[in-house]
């Protein structure tokens, strides 16, 4: 299993364990690194104030594990986290349902202007949504979604069908079309071609897209920080700085509060990164 | 012929039976068709990304009052302010500042990063699975966890390093703004590094180990083969992560609004915090929207870069 594939067989050398223990001291390092400010903030989402601000522990004298019971009557959590799933999962289903037939379309057909658009999906790319911030705000106002869920869902949607796009197109062209043919040639129609024969084996392609999306709302921060006041439909990368006042942090809330919003996303993340690892080179780089 | 999908563009029953003799509507859907399916994207993009344009340009050449109502073209005077202000030069420095460290030295890391773990070892894919941490985490939070790291009254890095006895007292972290800038760029390399070393990664894993067996038979070392083999064949998908990496980084905007929200005296903001505050803290959208264009046109050179770039490669595959 960890037998180097390239390399013939032959008595280990020295030069080879060096190097073999080299390796695995930068990889050790360089998990402590990554890992450290989770570590960091797992400790202190498990003190007490006193013992925080006093310093000088790294581990928690006693694990006050109640703070993790306290952040829900401490803050709307509930709201937040129902927040933040709501805007997530709407974003979700508007990009793909916008992006699969785009996809499709560039994929399989040909067509005036098709260069134009995939040209302007990839320069849409350059306007983060902080840079447009004024101009959201003026259009979500004339629409009435300021201070709602529904606007930064479409927000969301529209600035994450790039990427949509993008990775759907890759593997949709990285599947062959002659089953699809076959199937239209049997009196399929081309949606159903699409959804009966495509969409089965673009599966992984999807799935990954559709996650990768969902995390990008789920940890947007900047649009919603600016456009909702309302305490009710904050999601949680906003809500959490409830504890983090203007006169004192309550590190120990904040942390336990992180802590639950990172860790779906965490999870989420582990389950595609080998696909989106292809992905990105089925889409972003072969073109 | 079975029923129609809800989702079904109409009359595209009518294209699937592959009539060899195409009427004139036939003809005119088979046309229109792609317009139908690109159409919901289009509608979604143009409402809330290219209006949003629209009117920032158009604002950051209209004088604003402060409720926001557009009182006519001036004559770039937005502009004028904002070039004229003495706090947008340091802006400006503090951006490029920015932005060429974070993706310089999340580039290069991300690159070694990638070559260890594609080597063959046990613990491999945990290390990989770690490694995805700081992508997957949102920037408010991990910003919010380097804040208090650094924290010289209670942070843990000097509680840890005293611990560890290399340093006997606490150390004073962030003495200055240029200290405090100075972490917020490690803060954006950290969380920059996995995008890189997977892009990276993605490319090192299509190329054909028997490159690398000719080499070692031709007795090439390793940074000959790192050299004439590796770095010419990671290049595109090095180059695309790259460009990438220049948009979001320029964009950032969470990072230094958690650290120290651009202050003291803007001695920490890049452009996108800089417009916020103008924006929303002083109700100045003309000058903000003045911004914001500058910002797109030190951006526009680098997508249209990209964007040549890939739409070659993307004919080139056609």
């Amino acid at each position: 299993m960890s037998q180097p594939v390239n390399t013939v067989k032959k008595p280990v050398s020295i030069k080879k364990t060096i190097l073999r223990v080299l390796l695995y001291f930068v990889v050790l390092d360089v998990c402590v690194i990554t890992l450290y400010p989770y570590f960091a903030m797992l400790c202190t989402a498990l003190k007490n104030r006193v013992e925080i601000f006093s310093g000088g522990t790294v581990l928690p004298v006693v694990p006050l594990w109640s703070n993790f019971i306290d952040i829900w009557s401490r803050a709307p959590m509930a709201k937040y986290m129902l927040n933040s799933v709501l805007i997530a999962g709407g974003s979700t289903i508007i990009a793909m349902l916008c992006g699969i037939p785009a996809a499709y379309a560039l994929a399989r057909m040909k067509f005036k202007g098709q260069t134009a658009f995939l040209g302007f999906v990839i320069v849409s790319q350059m306007f983060a949504p902080v840079v447009l911030l004024i101009g959201i705000y003026q259009v979500m106002q004339r629409l009435g979604l300021t201070d709602n869920i529904l606007g930064l869902i479409f927000i969301n949607a529209a600035f994450n069908q790039a990427f949509t796009i993008w990775l759907l197109r890759g593997t949709f062209m990285g599947i062959s079309a002659e089953m699809e043919q076959a199937a239209t040639i049997d009196g399929c129609t081309r949606v159903q071609s699409m959804m009966k024969v495509l969409l089965p084996v673009a599966a992984p392609g999807i799935v990954t897209t559709l996650i990768f999306i969902f995390i990008n709302a789920w940890n947007e921060y900047t649009v919603a920080l600016c456009l909702i006041s309302t305490d009710d439909y904050k999601p949680l990368t906003v809500g959490i700085n409830t504890f983090n006042g203007y006169n004192m942090i309550e590190w120990q809330y904040l942390f336990a509060a992180s802590i639950f919003a990172i860790i779906p996303v965490v999870i989420l993340f582990m389950s595609i990164e080998k696909n989106l690892v292809s992905g990105l080179a089925s889409g972003g780089v072969k073109g | 012929m079975s029923t129609k999908t809800p989702a079904a563009p109409p009359a595209s029953q009518e294209l699937a039976k592959k009539a060899p003799r195409s009427s004139g509507s036939k003809k005119f859907f088979r046309k229109v068709e792609p317009y139908i399916w690109i159409a919901p994207s289009i509608i979604l993009m143009a409402i809330f990304i290219v209006t949003p344009i629209v009117k920032v340009f158009q604002l950051s050449m209209s004088k604003v009052t402060r409720a926001g109502l557009v009182k006519g073209y001036n004559n770039f005077e937005n502009f004028s302010k904002v070039l004229k202000s003495p706090a947008f030069a340091l802006v400006l420095k503090n951006t490029i500042v920015w932005t060429i460290a974070v993706v310089v030295i999340s580039t290069v890391l991300g690159f070694m990063l990638a070559l260890v773990l594609n080597n063959k070892f046990r613990g491999r894919k945990v290390a990989r699975a770690i490694v995805v941490f700081p992508w997957a985490t949102t920037l408010v939070i991990q910003a919010s966890a380097w804040n208090f790291i650094i924290n010289k009254d209670y942070g843990t890095l000097n509680t840890l390093l005293m611990k560890i006895g290399l340093i006997s007292a606490p150390v004073n972290w962030t003495p200055t703004p240029g200290a405090y800038f100075a972490w917020e760029i490690a803060c954006g390399i950290f969380v920059t590094i996995p995008f890189v070393t997977f892009c990276v990664l993605s490319g090192l894993q299509s190329i054909d180990a028997s490159y690398y067996e000719a080499a070692t038979v031709d007795g090439a070392g390793y940074f000959q083969k790192l050299f004439s083999i590796t770095l010419p064949l990671v290049k595109s998908s090095l180059t695309v992560a790259t460009v990438l990496n220049i948009i979001y980084v320029f964009n950032s905007f969470p990072i230094i609004w958690t650290m120290t929200k651009g202050d003291p005296a803007n001695h920490t903001d890049t452009l996108v915090t800089y417009l916020y505050k103008l924006a929303f803290y002083n109700g100045k959208q003309g000058e903000a929207s003045a911004v914001s264009v500058i910002g797109f046109l030190i951006l526009l050179v680098c997508a249209s870069v990209y964007m040549i770039y890939t739409l070659r490669k993307g004919d080139d595959d056609l």
